[in-house]
């Protein structure tokens, strides 16, 4: 009998320990590599070039507070810009909808918002038609396609923020951005519906260049400081993590839970090995007595560790891998969750934990074996 | 019955290493999800905490929030003299337009940025919350450019410290005071003057406005005139009900928990089936014995049950004892309604104690029924000559 062909069939005389010990590790470290997964979503906006590109502009107040229409001009005139529109969150609850709706509704200029949505494929005939009548909206696909609409349809809001109920007729359906789901609209006819206020939400900006971008950035910021409308224009990246800092002690939360499931595993997989070790304490006397080495017993032991993590770890993070690759995580997480993707650093460190935790659970029996003499082992019955 | 009792007793002693680990395995599941209901159950409760029976809130029509609210100043001529109002000696009539604005502004530490709550508020909106008090420095004076900060925010943000200020706007603002909210969602804002406020942010609106009316009857009266009259786009109800429905901060914290605790569940059962698998196996001659003393199967499976579940039931203690640790511990994050800070204590409740220990007991005694099982299937004279 070879080595190897002894630690697997050590390993499988308890077939039932065996696959109870590898699910519980499986699921532990499934639970890991999805809750990485989630802080990940909720912590690190897409990065993409256009997002480095884009800039929004909002009050330095806060986002809730308005921007006076008449900014325009002077941001017009600022060097470095290649596009800019209003760009205002209306907040509206869909038609059907209790307290959420999944996806955002801008009220934008829309011959000024195309050269800031190129990466949008919409057909030409579509995109006309939008220009053209001033109550029609464009819908992202994942949108679209959730609630079974086409064009022609009509949607229906109620705005959570501003006093004006909304009916948009669809006439495009686009996709190929990094979030199919938006709805946007004309600016004019929310301005019509609240009798003209002056005012946008935030302006969203596109630099001419990459290089240019944190260039125009500061010159947004300078030229309306000390104005009665101070802004704070960011990269669109930027923007997206001031939101992840409002989440506060949440992360720290997940982060602190994610360190429980790893202990808890660590205690079970310590605990089995253990088990597996002392009902054959005997055995390995004898193995020490016809002139196995300490090392080589160790090595039996280490290898049957190891090999029962990594198993569990394959399992798990395999498992959590093809899960997230497989479901419709945004119709499941009603529209929380957008990506749910797996990275090659989450599988790593999945295994890295696998590995570590072969090596520490078979720790404490190596410790005992080593301190036993073989008199003493042969003479154990348990 | 007894015997067999006392004997899994002594059994889980002997194999202190294994039942240790379960134990302390059980104790962590428990522990995260009563932790998480905790943390849901104190957004709720700081909610549900907040506001006078008496008193009635009027915000506009599809707003979900206080904030996100616009009331014209038109309607507040027209509401304010509805007779269903209480009125003053002096005969003015108990309504406070208030005007609430979310500022951005930094955390201490420079831990980034977050939105806080700030309340524009009249002397007449101070006397309709007595739940707010001072803790420490003065209440502001109007036009002066002050406010006085909610004391559970000042730990969080920077420029919060008596006498310090920040820029917000157009206007420099000097933190006078220190509130207290008394456990309610007014721990989450920040209150100066309502006309000051509107002047510096350049509001014509009101955002809500809060009424005392004469009698219970006048207030039921009262809603239904104002959600009944065309003129009016607003929705009027009692204030404690409007705070016990901002509670969708608590939501996906619950869906965590529970979503964390059923996946854990998993493992723990698992570890007890292991760890009662392994006592059965050890102890085969043994209760091939109890057997042979006459004591039935069912005996020896309802013993192993009580076993498995005893320690499972420790685990549970234990987890809410480390759960435990963390009530009242203040902690804050984005509340979904508002968009802003929300500040709140982990509470658990009773409620919550129980739910953990009976998860407990049921992931202890489905990991142990398998193995009982098989303990009491065993035909006595295999039991008795296994070794």
């Amino acid at each position: 009998m070879t080595l190897t062909g002894f630690i697997a069939k050590n390993a499988l005389r308890n077939k039932r320990r065996l696959s109870l010990s590898v699910t519980s590790v499986a699921v532990s470290l499934f639970l890991l590599v999805v809750l990485q997964v989630a802080l990940r979503e909720l912590t690190n906006p897409i990065n993409d070039e256009g997002s480095s590109l884009r800039i929004i502009v909002r009050n330095k107040v806060s986002l809730a507070q308005p921007l006076p229409a008449r900014q325009l001009q002077v941001l017009e005139r600022i060097p470095g810009i290649a596009a800019i529109t209003p760009f205002t969150f209306y907040g509206g609850l869909y038609k059907g909808d209790e307290k959420f709706t999944s996806f955002a509704q801008f009220a934008v200029d829309p011959a000024r918002t195309l050269p800031l949505i190129t990466d949008a494929k919409v057909p030409r005939e579509q995109l006309e038609a939008w220009l053209a009548d001033r109550t029609s909206c464009i819908v992202g696909k994942m949108t679209a396609d959730r609630y079974g609409l086409k064009i022609g349809d009509r949607m229906q809001f109620t705005s959570q923020l501003y006093p004006a109920d909304l009916e948009f007729k669809i006439v495009g359906i686009y996709e190929g951005t990094a979030d199919d789901r938006n709805v946007f609209f004309h600016h004019k006819y929310l301005d019509e519906s609240l009798g003209n206020p002056g005012t946008v939400g935030t302006w969203w900006v596109r630099a001419a260049s990459i290089e240019e971008a944190p260039l125009v950035t500061a010159r947004i910021n300078q030229a309306f400081a000390n104005s009665s409308a101070e802004v704070r224009a960011e990269s669109e990246r930027a923007f997206v993590l001031g939101f992840v800092s409002m989440w506060g002690n949440i992360q720290t939360l997940i982060g602190g839970i994610s360190v429980v499931v790893v202990f808890a595993l660590l205690l079970v997989t310590v605990s089995t090995m253990s088990m597996a070790i002392r009902e054959r304490f005997r055995e390995l006397a004898i193995l020490k007595a016809i002139g196995f080495r300490r090392r080589e017993l160790f090595a039996f032991i280490l290898a049957e560790s190891f090999g029962l993590a990594m198993l569990g770890g394959v399992l798990g993070v395999g498992g959590a891998y093809l899960l997230c690759n497989s479901l419709d995580i945004q119709k499941l997480s009603n529209g929380l969750f957008l990506l749910f993707e797996v990275t090659p650093r989450m599988v790593g460190f999945g295994f890295s934990v696998a590995a570590l935790l072969g090596v520490l659970a078979a720790a404490a029996p190596m410790m005992t074996v080593a301190r036993t003499s073989v008199v003493e082992g042969l003479k154990t019955l348990d | 019955m007894a015997l067999p009792v006392r004997y899994s007793f002594r059994n889980a002693l002997v194999r202190w290493r294994s039942t240790l680990a379960t134990v302390l395995g059980i104790a962590l599941v428990v522990f995260v999800f009563v932790l998480l209901q905790s943390l849901a159950a104190g957004i709720e409760k700081s909610s549900g905490n907040t506001g006078d029976p008496r008193n009635i809130l009027v915000v506009r029509k599809g707003a979900t929030a206080e904030s996100a609210s616009l009331i014209s100043r038109e309607n507040f001529r027209q509401i304010q003299y509805f007779e269903e109002i209480a009125r003053t000696e002096r005969g003015e009539p108990i309504i406070s337009a208030d005007v609430l604005v979310l500022i951005n502004l930094p955390r201490r530490n420079n831990g980034g940025e977050a939105n806080v709550l700030l309340r524009g508020v009249t002397p007449r909106g101070m006397e309709l919350r007595p739940q707010v008090t001072l803790v420490a420095g003065r209440w502001f004076t109007p036009g002066k450019r002050e406010v006085v900060v909610s004391a559970k925010l000042a730990r969080r943000f920077a420029n919060f410290d008596l006498g310090e200020s920040f820029k917000s706007g157009t206007a420099q603002l000097t933190v006078v005071g220190w509130l207290d909210g008394g456990g309610s969602a007014f721990d989450s804002e920040c209150w100066l003057d309502a006309d000051e406020a509107r002047a510096i942010f350049e509001r014509d609106m009101y955002s809500s406005f809060l009424i005392r009316p004469k009698d219970e009857v006048a207030g039921t009266n009262l809603i239904a005139r104002i959600e009944n009259d065309r003129r009016f786009k607003l929705k009027a109800e009692k204030e404690v009900e409007y705070y016990r429905k901002q509670t969708m901060t608590a939501a996906p914290i619950k869906w965590l928990g529970g979503f964390l605790a059923v996946m854990m569940s998993v493992g723990a059962v698992f570890a007890a089936m292991n760890t009662m698998y392994a006592a059965v196996g050890a102890r085969t001659r043994e209760i091939g014995t109890l057997r042979v003393l006459g004591f039935r199967r069912r005996a020896v499976v309802v013993a192993l049950l009580i076993e498995g579940g005893f320690l499972a039931f420790l685990g549970g203690v234990l987890g809410c004892a480390l759960a435990f640790y963390w009530n009242g511990y203040t902690t804050a994050t984005l509340g979904f309604e508002t968009f802003s800070e929300i500040v709140f204590q982990f509470r658990v409740t009773p409620l919550l104690v129980i739910e953990g220990l009976v998860f407990a007991v049921i992931v202890g005694v489905i990991g142990t029924l398998l193995p009982a099982v098989r303990a009491s299937r065993l035909p006595v004279i295999v039991a008795l000559k296994s070794v």
